[in-house]
């Protein structure tokens, strides 16, 4: 210890109420337009974040709604093929890129820190401007199709529809661009996610106690970090094309469309998992909860996470069977994709073997829990049967596989969110949901979805393709899209019902203790929602469920810093304590560089030279936020 | 309360900067973007009645298309789809891919009839004596008016936003967005067509 560091202020000096006020002091946001901007709470941020990504599933949803209103007849008037074209590439897009993935992020931005009993998010001004880059992807994806330039050429804009020749205007470099936005905040987040794990645990908390979804997110960030750039390569790489004609994607100068195919969907395919595993995690914690018992099979839950986070590099070609590969790909890439039922298969059995043992109590987020676990066998069974050459070759582009991929998606996905928002909006806002409210929003939701995705498949089978704007009268189609148009309505209600709950209880609902639900994790340890600084003092953990083995003391750390933002690193394997450094304060830079860097993207669109100009302010904004503060960084 | 409005007002503020940054790169996409697929008859017939001036080169269009915005000269589907028909209906044989051929060049900076869009719809449509074929009854107006439009871009000396890109195919020049009469562009010891003049 140097000498300087010996007068520092520790907590060891100060009764529990002076560390709170000295604590709140240092860590607090300060009030008004300049320190929202400035923040780097990663509670606020993370709020922030989880509410922009419902106004986005809010929008897609009303999309969707324009697409069942226009589909619901044989040759409806409603909507041209053009705006038809714009509506589904935006919803696709919108849900995957602007929804799924950031929401997921997001919660894991607002319960990381809290679940590793940390005081903030690894790398806390980097997550401001991961969340300002998101927020301007989405905006420019969305004003651009306000202004009827949507891009129109699906969410996964294959060449040559998407290419130089074919897809006029800036329609799909928007599409491209708007990319590049959500994978830098998604690779930000994902890099900060895994320091957070891996340095900044409680003391105490070795590998074997890290909780369920801590360890979903910690391995959802690696695969973001392995299947991300791919994206961003071919997003790119298709911009060049259009713009400086590059040939990447052109046969007749030595390029390859498939080059495109495979470039997509090895981010595609793990994309899923990204937006899978989270839930997972958020339904193990809510099924451990609800059933007053530990989930059954930690090691094996926490290998399927791993399991299923590699092979999940492994299927990505089961989009192109009917491209025309090679048999033995073919085959290959089938076993593949059976082989990952798997680790999912066993995740289901070790859920419904801590049901079985435990005393559920049908709370909405255990209802949800259960949607979730029926809906996604369903979606799970398509899925093996898609991933059969012959099968996929009969039902390739119908609404056969519109149906799988929303069971997996939506029955996968937001159900578990949805629990989760119910199960951890005390933590998020102080408050409790309604229960009553709940199960209506549930009850809607769940056989809503089910309506209108069921019929899917029927008319999947009878050769219905997707993405056709309208229909003719003589196909057998007409009666069952009335029918999933009509459902789509109770599915809506059922969402509106939830959002409108949200806001209510964010107003008037019952105020919550720190434990509502006597879970066992440490976000429950602080109260709801947490002060700025999270703990006052660190807890130390001692098992798996730091809150049920000891719930009257939980030990703490002593001798941090009072008068400085400063927390723990710990070792990676058995989070021994190894040193105490300086979490950075808020600043601005984070919003200015992405400001910078929003417009050098957006101008590139047009002309090369952006990057080259655009450059000099991002370095300017760069320069600004990495600029030596003067203040030793880490002292052990 | 106060709070709750300062933070009201921060995220707004917020919004608002970044909204005006991506607001400003959807009105420049939207600028070569509206996308009418098909006119109503009389306004497309109406495309028919442009005045020429009596050589047949200049004139003015008709009202209507002013009142169109001029979809022909700046709008990337108008101009994309022209550059399809180009291929479709063989331009290329006589004017190869813009350079020239049987039929003089399009982006060497002359022109044989004016840079007027009318002129152009003229040539292509009643054609012109010296070996350029009428097409006023292989092609509707409005896509006489695409082509034209598309004619007019390849030899653009400033590359036009909605201009099209390369096309999947072998690369003989730069695409339209690149401004290929710039980059082509070579003033020999005597002008491309002497018998044209010594200035374009
Ligand atoms: C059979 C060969 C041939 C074909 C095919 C042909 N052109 Fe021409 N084109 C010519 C010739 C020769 C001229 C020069 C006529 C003249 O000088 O009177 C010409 C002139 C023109 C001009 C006027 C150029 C100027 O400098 O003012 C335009 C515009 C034009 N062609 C467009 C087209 C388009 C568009 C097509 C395809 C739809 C086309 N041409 C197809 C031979 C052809
Ligand atoms: C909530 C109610 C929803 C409804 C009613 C709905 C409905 C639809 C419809 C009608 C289509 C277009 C089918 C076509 O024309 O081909 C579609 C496509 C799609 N949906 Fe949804 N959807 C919903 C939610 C979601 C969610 C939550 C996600 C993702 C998390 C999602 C992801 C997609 C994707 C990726 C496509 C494909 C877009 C494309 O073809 O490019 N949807 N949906
Ligand atoms: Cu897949």
């Amino acid at each position: 210890m140097t000498s300087r560091n010996a007068g520092a202020l520790r907590d060891t000096a100060f009764d529990a109420a002076e560390i709170d006020r000295r604590l709140a002091a240092i860590w607090s946001t300060t009030p008004g337009v300049w320190g929202a901007l400035a923040t780097v709470d990663h509670k606020v941020i993370g709020r922030r974040y989880i509410t922009t990504a419902f106004v986005f599933l809010a929008l897609g949803g009303l999309l969707s709604l324009l697409m069942r209103l226009q589909l619901a007849q044989p040759e409806a008037r409603f909507i041209g093929p053009d705006r038809y074209n714009q509506l589904f590439t935006m919803h696709g897009t919108n849900m995957m890129f602007l929804f799924a993935v950031p929401v997921m992020q997001a919660m894991a931005v607002y319960l990381v820190p809290l679940m590793v009993g940390t005081r903030n998010i690894a790398f806390p001004r980097l997550n401001a401007f991961s969340y300002w880059m998101y927020l301007a992807g989405g905006l420019l994806l969305w004003i651009a199709f306000v202004l009827d330039t949507g891009p129109d050429v699906g969410w996964f804009a294959y060449v040559p529809l998407s290419g130089p020749q074919y897809a006029a205007g800036k329609r799909a470099d928007i599409w491209a661009q708007m990319i590049t936005f959500t994978e830098v905040s998604a690779l930000a987040v994902a890099v900060e996610i895994v320091v957070t794990v891996f340095k900044h645990r409680a003391p105490g908390m070795s590998l074997d106690r890290i909780p369920l979804f801590v360890w979903s997110m910690l391995v959802t960030s690696f695969v973001v970090i392995l299947a991300m750039p791919a994206i961003m390569v071919a997003s790119t790489a298709l911009i060049l094309d259009r713009l400086v004609e590059t040939h990447f994607f052109n046969p007749a100068e030595g390029g390859d469309v498939l080059l495109w195919q495979h470039l997509f969907w090895f981010f595609g395919h793990p994309e899923v998992y990204i937006i899978f595993l989270p839930a997972v995690g958020m339904v193990s914690t809510i099924v451990a909860t609800f059933t007053r018992r530990p989930v059954f099979g930690y090691l094996a839950m926490v290998m399927a996470l791993i399991a299923t986070g590699i092979l999940a590099f492994g299927l990505w070609v089961h989009h192109m069977f009917v491209a025309g590969l090679p048999r033995l790909g073919e085959s290959f890439f089938t076993a593949s994709s059976m082989a990952i039922a798997v680790p999912a298969g066993l995740q289901i059995f070790c859920w419904l073997a801590t049901i079985w043992a435990g005393r559920p109590i049908f709370t909405t987020p255990f209802l949800f829990a259960i949607g979730f676990i029926v809906t996604f066998v369903i979606g799970g069974l398509t899925g093996v049967m898609v991933a059969s050459v012959p099968f996929d070759t009969q039902v390739h582009d119908t609404y056969f596989v519109v149906a799988h991929f929303h069971y997996v998606l939506v029955g996968g996905a937001v159900f578990p969110l949805l629990g989760a928002l119910y199960y951890w909006f005390p933590k998020l806002t102080g408050r409790l949901m309604s229960e009553t409210r709940g199960r209506w929003v549930f009850g809607l939701i769940f056989v809503g979805f089910n309506l209108t995705f069921f019929p899917m498949h029927i008319l999947g089978l009878q050769g219905m393709p997707r993405r056709i704007y309208t229909y003719q009268p003589e196909m057998p189609w007409s009666g069952l899209n009335m029918f999933i148009s009509l459902s789509a309505v109770i599915l809506a209600g059922g969402f509106l019902l939830f959002f409108i709950d949200v806001i209510r209880s964010a107003r008037t609902g019952a105020v919550a203790s720190s434990n509502p639900w006597e879970a066992s994790t440490l976000e429950w340890a602080t109260s709801s929602p947490p002060p700025p600084y999270n703990f006052a003092r660190l807890p130390v953990v001692g098992g798996l469920d730091p809150l049920s083995d000891r719930r009257d003391v939980l030990p703490v750390a002593a001798g941090l810093r009072v008068d400085r933002r400063e927390l723990l690193v710990s070792s990676i394997v058995e989070a021994t304590p190894e040193a105490r450094e300086a979490s950075s304060g808020d600043s601005i830079w984070p919003l200015l560089a992405a400001i910078a860097t929003t417009a050098t993207l957006i101008w590139s669109i047009f002309t090369p030279w952006a990057v080259v100009w655009g450059s000099i302010p991002i370095a300017i904004a760069l320069i600004g936020w990495f600029w030596p503060k003067g203040v030793p960084e880490d002292e052990s | 309360m106060t709070e709750r409005v300062f933070s009201i007002a921060k995220s707004v503020l917020a919004v608002a900067v970044l909204l005006s940054l991506a607001s400003a790169g959807g009105v420049l996409g939207y600028l070569r973007q509206p996308r009418e697929l098909r006119f109503e008859p009389p306004v497309a017939a109406d495309l028919d009645w442009f005045r020429l001036m009596s050589n047949g080169i200049g004139g003015t269009p008709p009202e209507s298309y002013f009142a169109l915005g001029k979809p022909y000269e700046a709008d990337a589907y108008n101009l994309s789809q022209g550059k399809r028909l180009y291929a479709w209906f063989g331009c290329g044989t006589c004017h190869g891919d813009g350079r020239g051929g049987v039929g003089p060049s399009f982006l060497d900076g002359w022109w044989l009839y004016g840079p007027e869009m009318v002129s152009i719809v003229a040539s292509i449509r009643d054609g012109r004596p010296h070996g350029m074929p009428a097409f006023r009854d292989r092609l509707t107006i409005e896509q006489i008016w695409q082509l034209a439009g598309y004619v007019q871009t390849i030899g653009s000396y400033s590359p036009k936003v909605a201009a099209p890109s390369r096309n999947d195919d072998k690369q003989t020049r730069p695409a339209e967005n690149r401004g290929p009469a710039i980059i082509l562009f070579d003033e020999g010891p005597v002008g491309v067509h002497p018998d044209q003049g010594p200035s374009p």
